[in-house]
């Protein structure tokens, strides 16, 4: 039965990245205008709120032994293995693999071998894994403990893979280390997919990735759904999504590369047809 | 003759004590993953970082790699252009080498440009490259382009016949430390370091060479040199968008000359030095675009230790010290008007300076102000065409201002099959000692150069083809073209009071034609098995343009025609290289360099080179992971295994022909 009063919501987003305080404001904008919606303002004590908003994996600490219930809009990647089982449901940021692999398919198909860094092993990779091998596509890992590592591992895994996919990953990424990442795989002319507009601008090839507004838009729906029903949905990733490229990259690498938006139109063509 | 002693070894080891390994863990903080999500990156892959495809590129371009630089077991930089089509390379001793392309040249090949990282080592006053003194290592060299062709239009004056771009390491790209020493026969001894770092603001990496050989294998011929070498290079990025590139290096040698015997040339050493600043600021523009400003100094000497000194056999000047100076601004705007324009356009000046009583005898040469100004476009005009257009304007200093026009058309007829079309325009300015050259009159063979000389032009014409067939591991380069030399600029010689012609003025006297094509075939069978076979066929057609001052005198008549006349001998007919890697077994890999030549007179040596070849091979044995820190490998080079004919160039009777025969030597490195 839909409650009448409306539905108090508290954002919560702890420290100072341009990207998570822009969905931060931008979702602010859509609640203050959703009918049954009553935002609380930053001063508030989450006491008072009906619905917790954590943005980011620090917020999401931050309210983890809440008995509120929570939408948590982070990366897969933070969310630990062992969640618990109260009121909360994720929305990610980051794209599923199925878009990844989508992004691949359509720009590069002829990629036989996808490489990952990572700092530690991770569920989400092995599944993505799974879901590249069934589609005719080999992942090699190579796992980076310290900074020294970086370098040589990384060499021994471009010299095996036609691209490097970046995978959200704390200390591996990091605006001291792209450089070196990316000169790397231009020199041994394996492009990188990235993770956001900022790394197609750094150097990647290209990239999936969703807007804060997009995002913004998908937590403002579920928000108001929760609202009518108090019923907190499934954990899902954005649905909408946007492609970035590098044509400058691809054209040194000789890489004959689509459009942003015919990448688009072929990876959802893509997934619809698997829906079908 | 030994070798010195290993000062730098010292210097080299209290470094390596110093640098510590800088790495910490990588930590999972609490924002860290969001942090490669929605930071803010530095651009890294900036547009004068990237290379145009070699399908895409207006001018034939040859690719020497690292992994080429340590097939060949080569040890000098110039022995490199081995691997490039219709490229000579040869050496004034056993030391002292010059590179030429489409040969045509005498020992002071002057119608290349090539550049070091953007930095032109080009130098006044005889406009050549002191190949031995540029202060790289090899172990540096992240690739070389070698532009086969004029391409004024992109790499500025004096690329009259080709560019040979070498990039060397970015100090960012992190690599372990390592040293390396090679010894072997022929005095062979060469030792390196190389210590690199990087942060998050500031990248660097020092490098120490010293490299020392006993030069030909004559008994007569004092060719025995070493050269001490030094660079760093220093990248600083204070944010996303700026870096600051810095680079110093500096050279020092000491070569052997006289010949045993030869009484104008008695034994002793040569002395040359060569050292460099350089600053790049490039900052990262919007949409792809980019800023660029570079400035380089560079400066030269050196000198003889003897009161008269020989050149080419003749006893040319009292006493030879030269110094040359070169200062170097440059501008360049990179704007990337949609995803199918691309317009890189810039300025840029230069000051020449070269002194030298014995060159300049009676009247010191100028300070050259030189300006040039140049715009080049690429244009897609469609997915399978591609034009390039460009042109630069300069102002040479001597009176001449020249516009270099270049355009190309690239046609992609099938994927991973390009036509190429090209047209291109260049010119070579006289080297100072062309234009204003005065030596003492006392001397057998001085120069008294009238001056007034037009620069050379260069047209050339060419169609190509670029063909890679990744399922086959194939690449097929290669290009026929006609090349026009107009101009040219050689010795003139002037008849004194008694009738005698013992000395020379320049003029431009000559044209010659080239034709020939060239091709490249690379065959990759496995991640550690490629083959790379080169092969040039060229003919040289010369015609005169102008006439000798003293055409009034058969002798300045016969010497002219004669010059005609030898002319298609200046350029070898066939000529070519081939070089294999293979991968034996885990750790052990083989590769060999098969490298031949055809007949060719080099324009002042005393008799053509005969017909040669030889064959190079090299066995590395790696430990450790390679490239890694505790990782390294040990390699045996044996260079002429069969002790086939390889003549090179010689100008002085005693020298006769030299003939380079057998030499082995090991090398070991070690990365930590």
């Amino acid at each position: 039965m839909a409650d009448a009063s409306p539905l108090r919501v508290m954002l919560l987003q702890e420290g100072d990245l341009p990207g998570m305080r822009s969905l931060e404001s931008m979702l602010g904008q859509r609640l203050r205008t959703e009918s049954g919606v009553l935002l609380l303002s930053s001063s508030s004590r989450p006491e008072q709120a009906d619905l917790l908003v954590a943005i980011g994996k620090q917020a999401a600490a931050s309210v983890a032994g809440t008995v509120r219930p929570v939408l948590n809009i982070q990366l897969a990647a933070d969310v630990p293995q062992l969640r618990s089982t109260k009121r909360s449901a994720f929305l990610y940021i980051e794209q599923p693999a199925a878009r990844q692999l989508a992004l691949i398919r359509a720009a590069l198909p002829q990629v036989r071998t996808v490489g990952i860094l990572l700092s530690e092993p991770r569920a989400d990779i092995a599944r993505l894994r799974r879901q590249f091998i069934d589609a005719g596509i080999a992942v090699e890992v190579e796992q980076v403990e310290d900074d020294a590592e970086l370098a040589p591992r990384l060499q021994s895994l471009l010299r095996r893979s036609d691209v490097l996919l970046a995978a959200p990953q704390a200390g591996i990424y990091r605006s001291d280390t792209i450089r070196n990442i990316l000169l790397e795989t231009y020199r041994q002319r394996v492009p990188m997919i990235g993770l956001s507009p900022n790394f197609v601008r750094a150097g990647a090839l290209c990239a999936v990735y969703s807007t804060p507004e997009q995002i913004a838009e998908q937590a403002a729906a579920i928000i108001g759904d929760y609202a009518r029903t108090r019923r907190l949905p499934a954990d899902q990733y954005p649905l909408r999504f946007e492609v970035a490229v590098n044509f400058q990259v691809a054209h040194s690498l000789g890489i004959p590369m689509k459009g942003a938006e015919q990448l688009q139109h072929q990876m959802r063509r893509g997934s619809e047809e698997v829906r079908h | 003759m030994k070798v010195g002693t290993l000062a730098v070894t010292r210097i080299g080891l209290s470094i390596m004590l110093m640098a510590g390994t800088c790495s910490h863990a990588l930590a999972e903080d609490t924002s860290g993953s969001e942090d490669a999500y929605f930071e803010e990156l530095p651009v890294v892959l900036t547009p004068s970082r990237l290379t145009q495809p070699l399908d895409e590129s207006p001018n034939a371009v040859t690719v020497i790699d690292r992994q080429m630089i340590r097939a060949s077991g080569f040890r000098r930089l110039s022995e490199l252009f081995r691997l490039v089509p219709g490229m000579y390379v040869s050496s004034q001793n056993g030391h002292s080498a010059f590179v030429s392309y489409h040969g045509t040249t005498d020992n002071f090949s002057r119608r290349m440009q090539v550049l070091v990282d953007g930095r032109s080592v080009y130098l006044p006053p005889f406009s050549m490259v002191t190949w031995d003194d540029i202060p790289v290592l090899l172990e540096n060299i992240e690739r070389i382009e070698v532009i086969r062709g004029p391409a004024a239009a992109s790499h500025g004056a004096n690329s009259t016949q080709g560019v040979i771009n070498i990039i060397t390491r970015d100090a960012s790209i992190a690599a372990p430390n390592e040293v390396t020493l090679t010894q072997g026969g022929n005095g062979i001894l060469d030792l390196s370091a190389m210590l690199g770092q990087t942060s998050e603001l500031f990248d660097q990496r020092l490098s120490l060479g010293y490299r020392a050989d006993g030069g030909y294998d004559l008994p007569v011929f004092n060719d025995d040199n070493r050269t001490r070498m030094f660079n760093w290079r220093g990248n600083y990025h204070p944010n996303a968008v700026d870096t600051l590139d810095m680079q110093l290096g500096y050279s020092a040698s000491t070569r052997g000359d006289g010949v045993v015997g030869r009484n104008q040339s008695p034994l002793r050493n040569l002395y040359a030095s060569h050292d460099f600043q350089q600053l790049t600021w490039t900052r990262a523009l919007d949409n792809g675009n980019e800023l660029r400003v570079q400035y380089h100094h560079t400066h030269a000497s050196f000198s003889d230790s003897q009161p008269d000194y020989l050149l080419n056999g003749v006893t040319l000047f009292p006493k030879v010290y030269i110094q040359s100076q070169r200062h170097d601004l440059e501008l360049q705007h990179t704007v990337q008007w949609n995803s199918q324009n691309r317009l890189v356009w810039g300025a840029g000046g230069r000051s020449d300076y070269a002194d030298s009583s014995a060159l300049f005898y009676y009247k010191p040469a100028p300070r050259l102000s030189q300006y040039r100004l140049f715009a080049h476009d690429e244009w897609r005009l469609h997915d399978a065409l591609i034009l390039n257009t460009g042109a630069m304007w300069e102002d040479d200093g001597m009176q001449h201002r020249n516009v270099s026009p270049r355009a190309s058309l690239n046609y992609h007829i099938a994927p991973h099959q390009t036509l190429r079309l090209g047209a291109s325009v260049a010119y070579r300015n006289p080297a100072l000692i062309e234009e204003y050259g005065n030596t003492q009159p006392a001397e057998t063979s001085p120069f008294a150069a009238y001056g007034g000389l037009s620069p050379e032009k260069m047209l050339s014409r060419e169609i190509g083809y670029v063909g890679q067939f990744p399922d086959a591991g194939l690449t097929l380069d290669a290009r026929i073209y006609v090349d026009h030399l107009n101009k040219l600029i050689y010795l003139d010689p002037l008849r004194d009071a008694n009738g005698n012609f013992n000395s020379a003025s320049f003029k431009n006297m000559y044209q010659i034609q080239f034709r020939g094509w060239e091709s490249t075939l690379k065959y990759q069978w496995s991640a550690q098995s490629r083959l790379i076979f080169n092969f040039a066929h060229q003919k040289a057609v010369c015609t005169a343009e102008g006439a000798p001052t003293w055409i009034s005198d058969p002798r300045a008549v016969a010497w002219f025609s004669d010059w005609i006349g030898q002319c298609p001998s200046m350029v070898p007919d066939n000529s070519g290289s081939l070089l294999l890697e293979q991968g034996l077994a885990e750790g052990l890999e083989m590769s060999a360099g098969y490298y031949f030549q055809e007949r060719v007179q080099v324009l002042d040596a005393l008799k053509p080179q005969t017909s040669m070849s030889r064959f190079d091979i090299k066995i590395t044995r790696s430990f450790g992971k390679r490239d890694e820190a505790g990782g390294g490998e040990v390699s045996l080079v044996v260079q002429n295994l069969f002790r086939d004919t390889h003549t090179e160039y010689s100008s002085i009777p005693q020298q006769g022909t030299p003939n380079l025969g057998r030499r082995a030597y090991l090398t070991a490195t070690f990365r930590y």
